[in-house]
């Protein structure tokens, strides 16, 4: 046998090219129902894991998938606000913690995600380096983020708005950089947060500017009784410092003012009944357990799956039918060979034996390189697939 | 060393056969066979070895009887007891020169591949002078340098006898000369018998014994 796969080796690797082509698609091959199924299962285990972890989440009534995948992965879905004074609500009845999401903003391409300090104490979010939020023009970010833009305690990130190009819109807020958290394998490393005050500065619901008391005169266009009325000179403030701070406010009453979704915590199992049952019937708003949303999208994934897996083994099917081409194609090139064997004295078992083995030594590479691959995706993919896919990064 | 008596061979196909009443080599004979193309002298080479076995009659080669060994056997003993030289060389391209050399130990478990085996082919290397090119590859050799490889070939596993057919067929007139002075030199070092196919008449004076396969009695194409 050694005398076999000793030609079989010398034979492959003069012919290299042949040899790798060949390697390589039966790896594609064997690899591809391996991989595929490691990250159909490391998607449905993310998804699951982050949503078990909610118990609740309240929305506006619409797409449920939509509103979790929204509220809990930070990706932009365009979901129809609740207010301030729904959370509120929830807070009201004594039966759960409401922690406030507003999402759907971006600093420096990152989801930015106005929330509360207990979001953090919620997931479990520790602070690698810096402090918490304190302040309002503050932000804390995730791991991914401080690696990918190289930000620190100190340094300072800009928001992204929507209305960039609009003069009478919004314009970026400088976000103070205070704390950078550990790593924690999902959505929260590539996210920017910051109190959900200061999302809705960033989004224009409040603002700070020069002081039209003490404005000189040819900032005012005009002052009547109390009221004063400027022109674009006025100085709005795209930072909030120690200094301005007091200058920023917002207009309207803070109970209208917008929130993505609110993750409800209940304070027992009870307190979670009850709570269903009181918006089980309300028309404009709903409150779901994202784990059940996603159990349905896993339960999609899954047929998808096996309709992939049946391509997957066509596809596999033609390979092992050209892989078998070839080789049937090589040895009839070889004739010559094969004959000058027989005639030394060759036996044909051993005839046999020197192609098996070079089809053995094919395949098992083939195998070693799929194992290899399916056990790195498997054991190590998860963060990578989680970013290819969850996050289309 | 080989003899042949009453022997009657014919392909399953039809259209050939060949008949060999009586035909003697002694041990140690420089022994030519020479006929027009279609007269049976690479069949005779067959029988010879082993590779083909006749209806009838009786094939002793090298002391023992190959008509009536099993395919098995006849593999066996052709491997241990004989040395092929061929016309086209057949030499593997993914082998170099040394691995080439030492084919037939790779082919056959009755061959050892150990030191002596690997010392013997170096040494048959450096006697027919393609010591130098042990590492290189075939197609990089020229048509003499191939051709002593394949001769290295057949005569590193110490056979009784080679069996060339028309080794010197596609070699210019002084490569010919010069590939059949080593053949005979290492034949007689060796003490081997050597039966080659020629159709060059120019060469059979060095011979000691020369087969007209033509002439014997009922081969007919």
């Amino acid at each position: 046998m050694k005398d076999s796969l000793y030609l079989a080796w010398r034979y492959l690797h003069h012919h290299r090219a042949k040899t790798l082509l060949l390697v390589l698609s039966l790896t594609v091959f064997l690899g591809l129902p391996l991989v595929m199924h490691a990250m159909s299962a490391v998607i449905q285990q993310s998804l699951l894991a982050r949503a078990e972890g909610t118990p609740l989440l309240l929305g506006k009534k619409g797409s449920s998938l939509d509103l979790v995948v929204e509220a809990l992965y930070f990706q932009p879905k365009g979901i129809e606000a609740l207010t301030a004074a729904d959370a509120d609500e929830v807070d009201a009845t004594g039966l759960a913690l409401a922690i406030p999401m507003r999402t759907g903003l971006l600093a420096q391409q990152f989801p930015l995600v106005g929330t509360s300090l207990d979001y953090f104490a919620f997931r479990g979010l520790e602070t690698a380096d810096g402090r918490a939020l304190a302040k309002l023009g503050e932000c804390v970010i995730g791991a991914d983020v401080a690696a990918t833009l190289g930000l620190n305690p100190g340094d300072s990130i800009l928001t992204s708005p929507s209305t960039l190009f609009d003069l009478a819109g919004v314009y970026p807020l400088r976000l103070h950089v205070v704390g950078t958290l550990q790593p924690s394998y999902g959505p929260d490393d590539r996210a920017v947060f910051v109190d959900v005050r200061t999302a809705w500065v960033a989004e224009g619901l409040g603002h700070g500017h020069q002081d039209l008391a003490t404005a000189s005169g040819d900032v005012l266009l005009k002052r009547k009784g109390g009221t004063a009325t400027a022109n674009a000179k006025l100085v709005q403030y795209n930072e909030i410092t120690d200094e301005n701070a007091d200058s920023f406010h917002f207009h309207g009453d803070p109970a209208s003012h917008p929130l993505s979704a609110v993750i409800v915590v209940p304070a027992d199992d009870k307190a979670g009944v009850l709570l269903r049952g009181r918006f089980v019937n309300d028309s404009a708003r709903q409150l779901l357990r994202p784990a059940q949303v996603v159990e349905g999208l896993n339960a999609q994934i899954f047929r998808f799956e096996r309709v992939l897996q049946i391509i997957v083994w066509t596809v596999g099917l033609a390979t092992a039918l050209m892989f078998l081409l070839v080789m049937v194609l090589s040895w009839r090139l070889r004739a010559d060979e094969l004959r000058t064997m027989t005639r030394l004295g060759c036996s044909r078992w051993k005839a046999v034996q020197i192609m098996s083995a070079e089809v053995f030594l094919m395949v098992g590479t083939s195998v070693v390189l799929a194992a290899f691959f399916g056990f790195v995706i498997a054991h190590y993919g998860e963060t990578w697939l989680q970013n290819l896919v969850l996050r289309g990064s | 060393m080989i003899e042949l008596r009453d022997v009657r061979f014919e392909y399953t196909r039809g259209g050939f056969s060949l008949r060999v009443p009586e035909l003697q080599i002694s041990p140690g004979t420089r022994a030519a066979a020479i006929g027009p193309s279609g007269s049976g002298k690479t069949t005779l080479l067959n029988l010879i070895s082993g590779i083909e076995r006749p209806e009838a009659g009786r094939i002793d080669t090298a002391g023992v009887r190959v008509d009536s060994l099993s395919p098995v056997a006849r593999r066996s003993f052709r491997i241990t007891n004989i040395g092929f030289v061929f016309q086209d060389f057949l030499l593997l391209d993914y082998l170099d020169v040394l691995q080439n050399i030492l084919y037939p130990y790779r082919l056959h478990h009755d061959l050892r591949l150990d030191a002596d085996a690997r010392n013997r082919a170096k040494r048959l290397a450096a006697d027919l002078g393609i010591d130098r090119h042990l590492d290189r590859r075939p197609d990089e050799l020229s048509q003499g340098e191939r051709q002593r490889v394949a001769i290295a070939r057949a005569l590193v596993t110490a056979p009784k006898l080679v069996l060339a057919d028309e080794p010197t067929g596609n070699l210019d007139p002084a490569t010919k000369q010069h590939a059949l002075d080593l053949l005979f030199e290492q034949c007689n070092a060796l003490s081997m018998t050597l039966l080659m196919v020629t159709h060059d008449h120019g060469l059979l004076d060095r011979f000691d014994q020369v087969v007209d396969v033509s002439a014997l009695e009922g081969s007919q194409p």
